[in-house]
This record gives C-alpha cells, structure tokens and sequence, in this order.
C-alpha cells in the first residue's frame, strides 16, 4: 500500500472488528475506501451512495431512529454501521441524522464480503456488533414506557397550544404591535382575503420598523417575512425541528390544509423536548404517598440514560434532575403538612450543594436545611423535627441517601431560625476553620425550594454582604479549592485512582469537576454574586470582569467536556445494570477523547495556578 | 481576460489548435466539464504538491499526491503518492510511466516522466488544491518547458473558497486562519500527524466536500459556485 496512507489504516485498525484483522488485509484496506463528509443537521445515509456500503466514523455523531423516532443508536468515533437489505433488515428502516459534522469512510459491499469470508474472527465481531444493534432496537420498540420518552414522534399540531393571533395586510405596524403586546406572543400571522401572506415578528419590528425609521402608521406588509415556510399540523416534530434548524428560521406557522391553525416557534420545540422531565413531575405532584414517589424515582436512571443518548448537555441533565429532586421534595412538604397540620410559623426549605447548584445527576447524597421565621416558639420544634424527619427519611427512600456528613434538615443544628442562620454563618466567614470550610461547600451554595423565600433572601443578603471582597475569608476559600488538583503528573500523563476499589480509574468529580465548582463558589462570594450553578457563577463572573474572556471560555468548555464523559460512564453503566459512579477507567476512551481531557485538566491547573498566585496566603495554609 | 469571458473549453480548443506535442494534443482533446453540472456529478482531482521551494523558475518538485473524488466521495483507490527525482542527470524524458522500476519508483522518477502521467489524470478534469497558485505556477513552467505551451485546466481552490466565504460574511480573517490545518479544525475534521503530499492532497479533499456541504446542504449547487 501507499505508505502514506498509514494514518487512515492506523485509525481502522484500533477499531473493533477490524482489530481482528491480520497486517496485510489492514495494509490494503485504506485503498479500498471511500470518504464521505455529512454536515451537522444532514441526512445520513444520502441518496449519492451505492446503497450496499459498510459506513465506518472517522470524526463526528450520527444518531438513528426508527420509525417510531425512537433514539435506537448513536454512532461515533470508530463505530460502523451497515446499509444492507439482505443482511440486515432491520437498519433498512432507520433514519439518520448527523448531529455532529461527521467524516466517514465507506467499504463496498463486495470488499466486505471478502473479508468476512477470509476471517472469520472479523465475520464473527462484525455480526455480533450488527445483531446488538437490531436487539437493543427491538428492547427500545417494546418498551412501553420509552415510548413517552421520545418526544419526537409528536405532531407538531401537538406542540401548536393556543390559535395563531391573525391580522389583515392593512394593519398598521402599531395596532399590529399593541395587539402583540395584549396578547403577550412574539409573533402573528398576516392574510389578506383569508390568504396566509406573511409573518410579523418582534425582530421585524425593531429591524425593518424602528431601526429604519418607517412610520408607525403603514401598514404591516411592509416589514412583514413574506416568503414563507409552513408545515402542516401531521408533520413529525423532528423534521419540523430539522427544517427550522436547516433554514435558520425560528417561527414556523403551523397549516391544517389552508388555514393557519399555530406558530411552532423554537421555543415551544426545546420546551417539549424535555417532554419526558415534564411528565415524570406532572406524576410527583400527583403522588400521594412517599412509596408511589419511590416508584416513580425508580425510573431515574432510565431517564439520565435517555437523556444522554438523546445528546443532551451534562448542564442540561443537571438542571432536569434538580428540578425532579426540587419537585420531589415539595411534594414530601405538601404530604408533610397534610400529615403534621400546616406550619405554626413560616419557613424556607432549603437544598444545598449539587442540588442548589442545579447539578444533580440520578442519584446523589442528600444535603439540605431549613431555615425558620425568628417567631419560632420552643414548642414548635416538635413540629418541625417531624416534618424534617418525615422529608429526609422520604428523600431516602426516593434514593437521596442520607448526607454521610449530617448535613440535613432533620439535624437539629441545620433547622434553626433565621437569627441563628446569620449568627452561624458570621461565625464561619470570620473565623474560618477546617470545619466550617467543609460545610461551606454544602452550605455557601444554598437555594430554597419550598415554603416562604423571603426568609432565604434575607440570610444570602447578610451572607454576601459580608464575604464580599473580605480578603482573609475568601483566601482561606481559595485554598481550600485548591485541595483538589486535576489528576494529571508532570508529563502530561493520567494519575490514577491507587485505591483497590477504583484502580486505574479517574476520579472525574472530586478532581474535574468540583474544582471548577469550587472555585466559581469563591469568585461568587467574592464577587456577591447570587447565583448558584456553576456555570451562571462563572458568565456572572465574567460580566463583573472577574474572570478573563479566555479563562471563562475555557472553563465553561472544560467543565462541560468533563461532564459530558462522566454522563456518558454513568449511562454505560446505567445500561450495565451497575449503580452509576464517578470513576472513569481512561481506556474507555478514545486517543482523541483522552487529550481533549487532558486538556480541560490542564485548564483547570491552570486557573489554579492563577487564583493560587492571586491570594498568595491560601498557599500558605 | 479572453479566457474569463469566453470560458476554458474556448481556450482549451484554441490551444489544441496551436499545440505540436502530442502529450499535449491528448490531454487537451477531452472538453473540460459543464460550469453548470451538478458538483455532485464532476471528477474532480485533489493535487498537492511538496517542493524545494516557492519559486517554479528555481525550486523544484519532491513529491506528487493526488487522490479523485467523484459524487462528493474521496476515492482512495484512485490514490498516489509519487516521489520526484531531483537529480538533472539523469534525463529520462522517453520513459513511460509504467515503464519503470520498483527501485526508480522508490528513489524518485525524473518529473519530465512524470509530468505526462499526471496530464492524462487531469485530462478533463477540475484541478482541486488548497492555494493554488504553487502547484499551477509549477505544471505551467514545466508543460512550457516540455511542450513549448500553456498548462490550462478548470480549478478549484479551497483556500480561494475560505476567503471568499470570509469576505462574503464581512468577518475579517488572518492570514494563518486560510491554513490548511486551522480552516479544517474549524470543520470538525481530524488532524493528519503525517505531511506529505497525498495526505495533504486528501486532506484537501475533505475540506472541499466539507465546504460544498456547508453552501449545499441539499447537494444541488454546481460546479461554478466553486471554480476560481
């Protein structure tokens, strides 16, 4: 072969079932190929290629549906995919999309079948791998319950809630507007002798009006969008989704044969394509008892599974499983206070750590706290320690198991009133001692949930105001985020887990990803930015001129990409039927992956560096 | 200018009139493709060449790699990789390509040998380089040199392409962002560790296919939406 193709053989030969192969068919492999590239949005396979093809990933995403539009599969990086209709009946049947900008060598049919004749180890891996597929597609189509998971087999007519406001071609742009105002949308349609002509949205106004400087007075058919792009109310959401992307258009006017019945806009598809979320709380607020919100916490890790395959992002599933874990916990409140009798004084429930950051993924430990009105009477605390009870020992039983480090409502010390809350936290900040840094992380991220939030933003107020560039407290934070390091040696290389439980893994959420948290904490604090999520931290961060552009940037992407493989571990072994963990083993994954890892922890010792440099005593704690 | 107006078939059948080499009667007998067929429907070649430098009046060629692509699909049958042979003494301007040795092709084969191998590859064909001017400015001085005549072909340049969909956008660029590598990490497309001339010219491929798929993503543009 052509020595210099050695580069491509070298990418199909880390790959299974190609790995099976002996030196000389690898050798002259790479001649027998052809590459394809499918931008991002595009259909997968297209009509150019000779229908009997072995498709092999080079670089980007492919996802597959049936026809049902359930998610069967996603290719990536080294994953093939066959397009046959003798052999593999089934795949015939799935659609594809490229989700990703995606590179792809094709192997003819008949190159193939040589090598599967010739090898029988290659024959054997690449039947299994095919078969896998067909028997996970089958699994996902028999499954009743997946079938409420996959929004995109809706109609958009579905999605379409309220009849489109209609106004006449000879409406002036402000009747049109004063309209649009009233009735609260951002967009109307325009006919003219019941003729759909045009759409009139708040952009056109401020582009083509205002910003142009064109009367108020004339009509709406000169600013209006005249060429328009409809569907019709049978259309899937998926290929409605896949038009609006492909076209960049954001409002798409929904048509029952002529008559305009909706506007499908972008916002409308991202709110039901969390569709799944919003029906498993629909179910919690409707649970009345703690055993039927086991039951429904039970379906968890399906859905962090389906999330993940459905490329959602890690700061997506975290906000979709903090808001399940909110909607959980009020829940318990409301059947508390049916159980125990409504409060005798008011009070805030209160989450704290991934949970007030909105971060949480299937299951995590419990932390929380409950902050009262200063009316507390001594004998209400009866009622209180019940209901904590009541809501921690539920949390349990849902899977929240208790925090190993008593952090929770039901301790007395964490249920106190509002005059103790600033008095315990005036201590931490001024006296900071190893004790109270611990705590910090649970307790400097607090957010309420449940009862009268006033109480709440009267302790962050005192909170902030007082860490608020108060040097010595945030130094001592600072160093404390800098207890956990990236796992990452001298020379670029992993460091390993050495326990014997996790050997040869990475640890990617004490040594990834809570040093990002840790630190975004702190410029909070130092900062008084309210703000809990990470990510919100950071952007606020950066708008206070807290952090640079570029670090910023980079810290958003290393803290996502960290993320991102930790969901990933966390579905494989979901599907494994393992409890899903924080322990990456670096051989799952690619040569690719792993520098893009190194790479975020290199961010990371990065900022450390800078922040350790910037409040030089942290180093000296 | 005649040339622009009047298209490269026009130039292309003027020249076979004027031409006396028969290496050059025979590639410029086949018409070059229709501006406006599908792009999807065109044989293009993707030519890259390594030399001792810049200048074609006094650098020379190293190494030829070229790969076909026809229906947007990199063939890499169709792909060489061809040393040159730097050495003037050993003119060997009659050998046909074919005609030579394992141990030629490994040391490097003289480029007046080469040269009608690669004419008979192009023949008919749209030329697809990433900054074109290196390996036109060189096959131009070497078919004047051998043929006494013009070297002309329809051509595709993604480099050309970047810059104008950079200027198109109204978004100002750097010079380094027209790289090879920079505009093909800006593709999602893998980094080649290996330089040579066939990966590059591959590499260059798939940034054209990942271009056309950005203007099209239908596959109906045609071919003058991408021509020089």
């Amino acid at each position: 072969m052509e020595i210099e193709l050695i580069e491509i053989r070298d990418f199909i030969a880390q790959h299974p079932p190609f790995d099976t192969l002996d030196e000389t068919a690898l050798n002259n492999l790479p001649k027998k190929l052809t590459i394809r590239y499918f931008r991002q949005g595009s259909v997968f396979p297209d009509a150019l290629v000779e229908t009997k093809s072995l498709y092999i990933v080079r670089t980007g995403a492919i996802e597959l549906r049936n026809e049902h539009e359930q998610l069967i599969d996603k290719l990536a990086e080294g994953d093939i995919y066959l397009v046959d209709e003798q052999v593999d009946k089934f795949s015939n049947k799935l659609k594809g999309i490229c989700v990703e900008d995606s590179l792809v060598y094709l192997l003819g049919y008949e190159d193939l079948a040589l090598l599967q004749n010739q090898y029988s180890e290659f024959n054997r891996q690449f039947n299994q791998s095919i078969n896998e597929r067909l028997r996970h597609a089958v699994e996902l189509t028999q499954s009743a319950d997946m079938r409420d998971l996959s929004a995109m087999k809706l109609e958009v007519s579905g999605l379409t809630d309220r009849l489109p406001v209609i106004v006449d071609a000879a409406t002036t742009i402000q009747d049109a507007a004063i309209l649009m105002t009233s009735e609260h949308v951002s967009s109307i349609l325009v006919t003219s002798k019941d003729k759909l002509v045009g759409l009139l949205t708040d952009r056109d106004i401020r582009t083509r009006c205002v910003a142009t400087g064109l009367g108020y007075a004339e009509s709406v058919s000169n600013i209006m969008s005249k060429e328009l792009e409809t569907v019709l109310d049978k259309t899937l959401l998926s290929d409605a989704l896949l038009s609006m992307t492909r076209k960049k258009i954001h409002h798409l006017p929904v048509m029952k044969g002529n008559k305009p019945i909706g506007i499908l806009t972008t916002s409308d598809v991202i709110r039901h394509l969390s569709t799944s979320p919003t029906l498993i709380a629909t179910d919690i607020y409707k649970a009345n008892s703690v055993d039927a919100l086991k039951k429904i916490s039970a379906l968890l890790p399906e859905l962090q599974l389906q999330l993940s395959l459905s490329s959602a992002t890690a700061k997506h599933i975290g906000e979709v499983f903090s808001s399940i874990t909110d909607a959980i916990t009020c829940r318990l409140l409301e059947l508390a206070e049916k159980l125990y009798g409504a409060a005798p004084v008011d009070y805030v429930w209160a989450a704290g750590g991934s949970q007030a950051r909105n971060e949480q993924t299937s299951h995590t430990d419990q932390d929380n706290a409950l902050i009262i009105s200063d009316k507390l009477q001594p004998e209400h605390d009866e009622y209180f320690k019940k209901l904590a009870d009541f809501v921690c020992d539920g949390l349990d039983a849902c899977g929240y198991i208790y925090c190993p480090g008593d952090a929770m409502a039901s301790n007395s010390q964490w249920r106190q009133p509002l005059k103790i809350w600033i008095k315990n936290f005036s201590h931490w900040i001024n006296s900071p001692e190893p004790k109270a840094l611990m705590l910090s992380s649970i307790f400097f991220d607090l957010r309420p949930v449940y009862g009268t939030f006033s109480l709440f933003n009267q302790l962050q107020d005192t909170v902030l105001k007082q860490t608020k560039k108060n040097e010595l407290f945030i130094s001592h934070m600072v160093g404390n985020a800098l207890t956990h390091q990236p796992p990452l040696g001298f020379f670029r290389n992993f460091v390993m887990v050495q326990d014997d439980k996790h050997k040869h893994t990475l640890d990617i959420k004490h040594r990834g990803v809570v040093p990002i948290v840790d630190i975004a904490r702190v410029i909070a604090l130092d900062n008084g930015i309210n703000a809990t999520n990470t990510v919100e931290r950071l952007d606020a961060a950066f708008e206070c001129n807290a952090l640079s552009a570029e670090m910023h940037g980079n810290l958003i992407d290393a803290l996502e990409y960290i993320g991102s493989l930790r969901i990933r571990h966390q579905a494989k072994q979901i599907r494994a039927g393992l409890s899903p963990d924080n322990y990456l083993p670096p051989d799952e994954l690619t040569g690719l992956e792993k520098n893009h890892l190194k790479d975020s922890f290199s961010i990371i010792k990065t900022m450390q560096q800078f922040f350790e440099s910037r409040y030089p005593s942290s180093s000296m704690r | 200018m005649l040339t622009a107006l009047l298209g490269k078939n026009y130039a292309r059948r003027q020249l076979l009139k004027k031409t006396t080499s028969a290496v050059m009667k025979e590639y410029l007998q086949k018409p070059f493709p229709n501006k406006k067929d599908l792009i999807s429907d065109i044989e293009i070649v993707s030519l890259d060449f390594e030399t001792t430098g810049l200048n074609p009046e006094k650098d020379s060629i190293v190494s030829i790699g070229l790969v076909k692509i026809s229906k947007l699909g990199i063939n890499l049958q169709s792909s060489s990789h061809q040393l040159i042979s730097t050495n003037e003494n050993l003119p060997e301007t009659s050998v046909v390509i074919h005609q030579i040795t394992d141990n030629q092709l490994a040391n490097g084969i003289n480029i007046d040998a080469a040269l009608p191998n690669l004419l008979k590859i192009l023949s008919g064909k749209v030329l697809l380089a990433h900054n074109m001017k290196t390996e036109l400015g060189f096959i131009n001085k070497m078919c004047h040199k051998l043929y006494g005549t013009d070297f002309i072909i329809p051509v595709i340049d993604t480099q050309f392409l970047a810059k104008r969909s950079f200027e198109r956008q109204g978004r100002p660029y750097k010079n380094n962002e027209l790289r090879l590598f920079n505009l093909r990490q800006s593709f999602n497309m893998p980094a080649y560790k290996a330089h040579n001339a066939l990966m590059d010219a591959i590499a260059t491929a798939e940034l054209f296919l990942a271009m056309v798929q950005k203007m099209s993503p239908e596959n109906n543009a045609r071919l003058s939406d991408f021509l020089s």
